[in-house]
Parts: structure tokens; sequence; C-alpha cells
């Protein structure tokens, strides 16, 4: 069964239509790349998936649950969007990060936030003890084990994008998205976060990606779509469409990278 | 010069008293404009449009027109219209009119600060937030609140100064602050006559109250100084 099905997604900006129809379909433990020229909707894509915006038209079903339906308010209530938005991590461009907090606590606060809602799921109803061990497990996963109590800005872009991600992976979200993870960073900086983005690949967990690093789109999706004007123009295998796309505009896309 | 040290210790006694007026009026407004720019921060940023226009209406005729002026309305105009007036005899019934002046007044200038500081909170904090499943007055407190504070800081500390000196309008309706003792000496106080030195005396004290309110908001601003916004 799908983990995630996307039905006929819409969203207009006053009289812009920016997301036309968007629909596909993502399996549990599949890696998913979104590529696209600037300005396609990638990011009001993501948004949508996390509630940011709320889609004008269509559904966003995980694992069997219709979470949003543009059509039945019931499903829009602010209430349950936060509690819905738990299935999704986003890892913004610019990360994002709580500047007044150190990386550890920044992965922390929403973990011991959530524990003390007398509503959450009893996995998240941790003990501090668990949630710093979590924590702590989390930020060695990204190799910042020796960064911890430093700031964000005593960090690098690369390592503040790494706490950032630790701190996406803390609610332990079934889908993570990404937007354009390393397009803040210094080239000599991208790669570190490749890597552990590489890295988080793993049966249970479901990503997507949306990225201009054609190179590692290919080696790390197992499904690449190619937006372009709010459309999806063309979707399929890696390979297939980053060394051999058959639409014209994915075609002049990829050209620009070679 | 045998005179000033027989006069000197009448005079600071006086001069304390004034004082003393000087700093309850500081204390109360503090305490008043504090919580009420807040209020009134939040009413010009409300989505509900007849309450923002509202607060912004009544925040520009505060902010435009002269303190001394606001302060004569709130002392004279209930009377004018009431017939009778509202805020007591006395010295008592002056400080409370003061004190209600100086109170919309100052919320009026924090509230414009509050208002640039909850809005410099870059958009994406609420939104990491917002994705971490947080409310939003979860997002407030924990998240924008002590960058709000970092960014307000300096400029509440610049209009918290301003306030101490702006005390002194308030011997516009006979208020017994410590200007109004100072000048005292100038006609006749405590048997001394004909003196202005007291006057320019005042000053030391409004020096000493800054200087201490610039240390403490120097402290504050160290004690934020562990991050960057
Ligand atoms: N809040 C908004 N209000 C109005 N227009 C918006 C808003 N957000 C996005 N847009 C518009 O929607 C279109 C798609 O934007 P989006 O950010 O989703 O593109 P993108 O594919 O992520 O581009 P990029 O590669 O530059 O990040 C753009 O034309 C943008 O100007
Ligand atoms: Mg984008």
């Amino acid at each position: 069964m799908a983990i995630l099905e996307v039905k006929n997604l819409r969203k207009s900006f006053g009289a812009t239509e920016v997301l036309k129809d968007i629909s596909f379909t993502m399996e549990k433990g599949q890696v998913a790349s979104i590529i696209g020229s600037s300005g396609s909707g990638k990011t009001t894509l993501l948004r949508c998936l996390n509630f940011l915006e709320l889609p004008d038209a269509g559904q966003i079903i995980v694992g069997g649950e219709t979470l949003f339906d543009a059509a039945d308010p019931a499903t829009q209530k602010e209430r349950e969007l936060r509690r819905k938005r738990l299935r999704f991590g986003l890892v913004f461009q610019n990360f994002n990060l709580f500047p007044q907090y150190t990386a550890l606590k920044n992965v922390m606060l929403a973990m011991e936030l959530l524990a003390k809602d007398k509503t959450a799921d009893a996995r998240n109803r941790r003990t501090p003890d668990e949630i710093e061990r979590e924590a702590k497990a989390l930020l060695d996963q990204v190799g910042l084990s020796n960064r911890m109590e430093n700031y964000p800005w005593q960090l690098s872009g690369g390592q503040q994008q790494r706490v950032a991600i630790a701190r996406a992976l803390a609610l332990k979200p079934e889908i993570l998205c990404f937007d354009e993870p390393t397009s803040a960073l210094d080239p000599e900086l991208t790669g570190e976060v490749l890597r552990v983005i590489r890295s988080l690949k793993s049966s249970d967990r479901t990503m997507i990606i949306v990225t201009h690093e054609m190179a590692f789109a290919r080696d790390v999706s197992d499904h690449v779509i190619f937006m372009d004007g709010g459309v999806i123009v063309e979707q399929g295998d890696p390979n297939a469409i980053i060394n051999n796309p058959t639409q014209d505009r994915t075609i002049q896309f990829l050209s620009r990278f070679n | 010069m045998q005179l000033f040290f027989e006069q000197f210790p009448i005079v600071v006694r006086s001069l304390n008293v004034g004082f003393l007026q000087t700093l309850k009026l500081f204390f109360v407004t503090l305490i008043g404009a504090i919580p009420l720019g807040l209020v009134i921060a939040l009413g010009s940023m409300s989505r509900v449009k007849p309450l923002s226009i509202l607060s912004r209406v009544v925040v520009w005729i505060i902010r435009g027109s002269p303190l001394m002026i606001q302060l004569l309305i709130i002392f004279y105009f209930p009377g004018i219209v009431l017939g009778k007036p509202i805020w007591g005899g006395g010295e008592g019934g002056r400080f409370a009119a003061a004190s209600a002046a100086f109170i919309i007044n100052y919320a009026c200038y924090f509230s414009e600060i509050y208002r640039g500081g909850i809005q410099s909170v870059p958009v994406g904090q609420e939104e990491a937030g917002l994705v971490l499943g947080m409310t939003k007055p979860q997002i407030f407190f924990h998240v924008k609140l002590s960058q709000v504070i970092k960014r307000i800081v300096p400029p509440m500390s610049n209009e918290i100064i301003t306030l101490v000196k702006d005390t002194s309008l308030a011997r516009i309706i006979a208020l017994q602050e410590i200007i109004w003792a100072g000048q005292a000496f100038m006609k006749s106080s405590m048997g001394i006559s004909g003196a202005i030195w007291p006057l320019f005396f005042t000053g030391v004290y409004y020096l000493a109250c800054n200087g201490l309110l610039t240390l403490l908001f120097g402290w504050i601003e160290r004690k934020l100084s562990y991050y960057k916004v």
C-alpha cells in the first residue's frame, strides 16, 4: 500500500495558479527527488504537504488515511492539522534553527513540548532522560556529537543544516521533506549534508527531496519528479528521467546541468 | 559659601521628597505601560480590521501630540465635561491623573517597539515551530519571545531613559516632583528664597538615575549576547 498519495492538488496565490493538478504516489521507504526550474512550484508543493499552505483542491492521503481533502472542511481544522503535521517533517533551505538554543536544545525542544502534551501519542510521551538520549543519538548520527553545546551562530552552514536534519528526525516523521537542503551552502559544504541525507535512506523512512544536485538526485532516489510551471511534466525512474528524458521541457531543463 | 553649606541639607531633604514622587511616577508608568503596550501592539497587529485601525489611530494621536497637552487634557477635561473633577483633590488626585497620562502615552510608544520586535522575527522561525507540531502559543513563548526581547532591549532602554526625564512634565498639573521642588526655592521654600542652584542640582538626580538604568540595560544586553539573531 502506498504511504503517500497526492491527488489532484491545486494551489493559487491570488490569480496565479502555482500548482496545477499535481498527483503522485510513494511507497514506504522510497526516496523521491523533485527537480525543476525556479518558480515551478516545488517549494509550494512541500509546504502544502506540511500544511504550511492549504491546497485549494485535491487530497493528501498518508497510509490510507485522508489527512487533507480540500472538499471536506472537517479535515482542515487547525488543531487537527497540528497533529497531522507530525506525520511529515520539513528541512528548510535556510535551516531556520532557533538561534537562542544550543544544537542539542534545538533537537530536544519539540520533543519536550510534545511530551508535556496530554493528547499526544504514547510514543511521544517521553521522559526528559529519553529525550536527551534520543537527541544526542540523532546529533551523533549526523556527525555532530562534538557540537551539541554550540549555538547556531557558532556552526558552519553545513553543520547548521545537519542540526536541522536531526531536529526534523526527532519527531520520527513518516515522510521527511527537504527543500533544497544545500542551496544556501558554500559548494565545499554541500558534500557533508548530502552524505548525511543519503545515510538516512532506510526501509521505514520515506523522503522527498527538492534539489538542484542532479547527480545526487539520480544516485539517491528511487523516483524522480520533474516539475515545470506548476505541473508534473515527467516522473519515473531516476536514470531514465535524468539520462534519457522524453519530454522537450525536461530535455531543455537538464541540458543546463551538463 | 557658609550659606551654601547651611542650605545644602535642607535643599537635599526637600529634593529627596520630590524625587520620591518622580520615582513613583516612573515605576507606576512602567508597571502600567509595559503590559498595556503589549495589548495595544497585539491590537494593532490583529487581523480584525476595526481593532487594528482603532489601535493604530490611538497610537498615531498619542505619539503625534505633546505629552504636556495630554496631561492637561486628562487632568482638566473630565471635570469640564462631567461638571465635577474625577481625579480627587490634592497631590493624590494629581498623581492619579499624571499616572494615567503617562501610562497611556508610554504604552503607545512601547507598543510600536513591541510591534517592530515581533514583526522582525523571521517568518521561518514560526514555520519551523509549526512543522515540529508546536502550537501558536508554544511558538510565541519558546521560540519568538526571547528573540523579541533581545531585539527590543536597546529601543526600550532609550525610551525608559526618556521617561525618567519626561516625568518632569507632570509639574504642569502641579505634581510635586523633583523639578517642582527645586523650583520652589527660587521663590521661597523651607526658609530659603531666591536660590536657583537647587533647580540646577536636580540634574544630579536625573544623571544618577539614568546612570543606574544604563548599567542595568547594559547588563541585560550582555546577558542576551550569548546568541545572535
Ligand atoms: N506566498 C506566496 N504568495 C504569492 N506567490 C507565491 C507565494 N509563494 C510562492 N509564490 C509564487 O509561486 C510560484 C512558485 O513558487 P515556489 O517557491 O513554489 O517555486 P520553486 O519551484 O520552489 O522555485 P525555486 O527553485 O526558486 O525555489 C512562484 O512564481 C512564486 O512567486
Ligand atoms: Mg523553492
